[in-house]
């Protein structure tokens, strides 16, 4: 099949497109792209079930990092549009995690309130804590929040916010203002960046700079891999650190120098 | 392709929908042609190229050595392999050349017996084409990275230079005078537009990550920044508030219609605009890599129905869908950097220029005849007539 017809949308093309070996149509759990509008609610469950939940004692919601989705979708503009819906309808919240200003991870609203009341139970802030995640999460879905904000829109007081940012739930992001945060999650970010690392590593010492997907997911994880390594692996992909190539063999990932 | 033809035909169809198929199919099958070349007359690399927009016959290349060629596209010889000559050069040898590599050049819009080049020996030379000798030179204080003259302008001549001075000069091609200067910038400006549908709109881009539009009738400052993020503050830390990038914007465009507005940036970003209200329209197109240190000359489809976005990317020019953001195809075939393109309408092809001294040209590949076409007699013929006007409905 010539394959400059497949670049045609479907008003120019004369045949049915065939299905090869190589069109997998598969679910999320295959790691292929999926066909039609993609649905990222799905998508998300399925990434959800790739964070480990042990490995942080249970005190952490699932995160998934939003360039994920990319990987698994080829239209970025609809996912984007549906991760904000689903942050608007308040099902989803979104995270500035602090180290790239283009890196966003979300976490469903469900799992981040569970995971926060039970992180409080039994401390003094848990009152603080509680009023926020009532007052607030529901109607503004704002990444950060600025003193003015909390003072005059929400009717905090200084004492409370402080015990806001003892307790994780805000981080200060500049003089007056404080970004949403997942309390404990600093661990998650470190293991994280350690984790891309070693990853991109291996896909760098391999020949040619280049591994296939499969191969790689099998790989024997160092100590420094502490999340899951599919969970990488889409991280690399929706991050464009990593370049996909479809070969007869699967999808190749070859390491992109910038 | 039929049904577009018979609904043509039989009036059910407006004549441009027609064009419009047969231009975006045309646009989805660009490919190298082996029939079609562009003469290699430049030593160094090519920075700009521009296509006149009265005939589409003539297209003039700047290059990194200062030298400005012009070439003729119209293929008079009968046979189909053909390389574009050129007609004449501005080379080392004139007295004239600028001294360093020229950044810009654009043909006078109205006509071809003028052209503009602006180079990096902070120079900006208007030149009769008929005598290759400079009517006026306009003497900067810094190197000057890009100009433009506005498309449609009738009621003004007025070129707008983006140097490394934060300020925006505007040359009056009228008068000569350089006395209107556009304040607010903060870095120097690398690229400057201005829009092909309102002719006092002018949009720059500069290195102090901001994209202003401004109308040059007011007195007063810009007419708006650009804001990646749409006025929501939470959403970036405090440096990166009203920025149109996270790193230096080096690439404006307009489309055709000017509608919409596209800006490249060093954090490998492409963003969509508004060109009337500045909202980012959130087109995602992912990483479009983008290294200069200067301006990337990138350019839009014209006359298709979903528009498409041609991107110097590295060594090949990347193809996205200019409201779906998906990548389309990557052209491939420079030996090295992309620095510029410029789409052809008329003929629907594109000319790239790079570090590797070539211009190439992207050609819609022809449909070649089914081979299950020939031989059917007529019974057969008003079958597929009959299943298209039902396929109409």
């Amino acid at each position: 099949m010539n394959r400059k017809r497949t670049l045609m949308p479907d008003a120019f093309r004369t045949k049915k497109r065939r299905f090869g070996a190589d069109n997998l149509i598969g679910n999320p759990e295959h790691g292929d792209v999926q066909e039609g509008p993609p649905d990222v609610k799905a998508t998300l469950q399925y990434l959800m079930t790739l964070f480990p939940r042990k490995l942080f004692n249970d005190s952490l919601p699932q995160i998934v990092l939003k360039h994920q989705l990319y990987s698994l979708h080829s239209d970025k503009t609809l996912v984007d549009k549906q991760v904000n819906e689903l942050r608007d309808q308040g099902e989803l919240l979104m995270f500035q995690l602090g180290f790239d200003s283009d890196t966003f991870a979300l976490v469903f609203s469900v799992d981040y309130r569970a995971k926060v009341l039970a992180g409080e139970a039994g401390r003094a802030t848990l009152g603080t804590v509680e009023k926020f995640l009532d007052k607030v999460l529901p109607c503004c879905s704002d990444l950060s929040f600025s003193k003015d904000k909390m003072l005059k829109q929400f009717l905090f007081t200084d004492a409370e916010i402080t015990q806001l940012v003892k307790s994780g739930v805000l981080t200060v992001r500049d003089a007056g203002s404080w970004w949403l945060s997942i309390p404990n999650s600093g661990r998650f970010t470190k293991y994280f960046i350690q984790g891309r690392k070693a990853v991109l590593g291996m896909v760098k010492k391999s020949k040619y700079n280049e591994i296939l997907k499969t191969d790689l997911e099998e790989r024997r994880t160092t100590s420094h891999v502490k999340l899951h390594m599919k969970y990488h692996v889409h991280d690399i992909i929706g991050a464009e650190l990593v370049e996909c190539i479809q070969t007869t063999s699967g999808t190749l990932l070859r390491f992109v120098d910038t | 392709m039929l049904s577009f033809l018979i609904a043509r035909q039989t009036g059910v169809d407006e004549p441009v929908r027609l064009r419009r198929a047969e231009s975006t199919r045309r646009v989805l099958s660009l490919e190298l042609n082996h029939d079609r070349d562009v003469e290699c007359i430049h030593g160094n690399g090519i920075n700009t190229i521009d296509i006149e927009v009265i005939e589409g016959r003539y297209m003039l290349s700047g290059g990194s050595d200062g030298v400005i060629v012009i070439y003729d596209l119209e293929n008079n010889s009968k046979k189909p392999h053909y390389t574009c000559k050129a007609v004449c050069t501005v080379g080392r040898s004139s007295r004239y050349v600028h001294k360093f590599s020229v950044e810009t050049v654009q043909w006078y819009p109205h006509d071809t017996g003028m052209f503009v080049s602006s180079s990096f020996d902070k120079t900006m030379k208007v030149w009769d084409t008929e005598t290759l000798k400079p009517a006026e030179v306009f003497q900067f204080e810094g190197n000057v990275y890009c100009h433009h003259m506005s498309p449609i302008a009738r009621k003004h001549g007025l070129i707008a230079v983006g140097t490394k001075d934060p300020k925006v000069q505007l040359c009056d091609l009228k008068s000569g005078s350089r006395i209107h200067i556009l304040q607010g910038h903060r870095g120097e400006v690398l690229s400057v537009k201005w829009s092909p549908r309102y002719e006092h709109i002018l949009a720059t881009a500069s290195t102090d990550s901001r994209v202003r539009v401004w109308d040059v009738r007011r007195a007063s400052g810009s007419l708006f920044t650009l804001d990646q993020h749409n006025g929501d503050k939470s959403k970036a830390s405090s440096e990166s508030v009203n920025t149109a990038h996270d790193g230096r914007v080096n690439g404006l465009c307009f489309t055709d219609d000017g509608l919409y507005l596209l800006t490249a940036g060093t954090d490998d970003r492409m963003r969509l605009w508004n060109s009337a209200t500045g909202e980012n329209t959130l087109v995602n197109y992912g990483k479009v890599v983008n290294e200069s240190r200067k301006g990337v000359k990138f350019t839009v489809s014209r006359g298709c129905s979903p528009e498409f976005v041609f991107v110097p990317c590295g060594s090949s020019v990347a193809m996205y869908g200019l409201h779906t953001g998906e990548l389309v195809t990557m052209l491939r075939g420079h030996y090295n950097n992309v620095d510029c393109c410029e789409f052809h309408p008329d003929y629907q092809e594109l000319y790239s220029g790079g570090k590797d001294c070539n211009i190439l040209a992207w050609v819609p590949v022809l449909r070649h005849p089914d081979t299950e076409d020939e031989g059917a007699d007529s019974r057969q013929l008003f079958s597929t007539f009959f299943t298209l006007w039902t396929a109409l409905d």
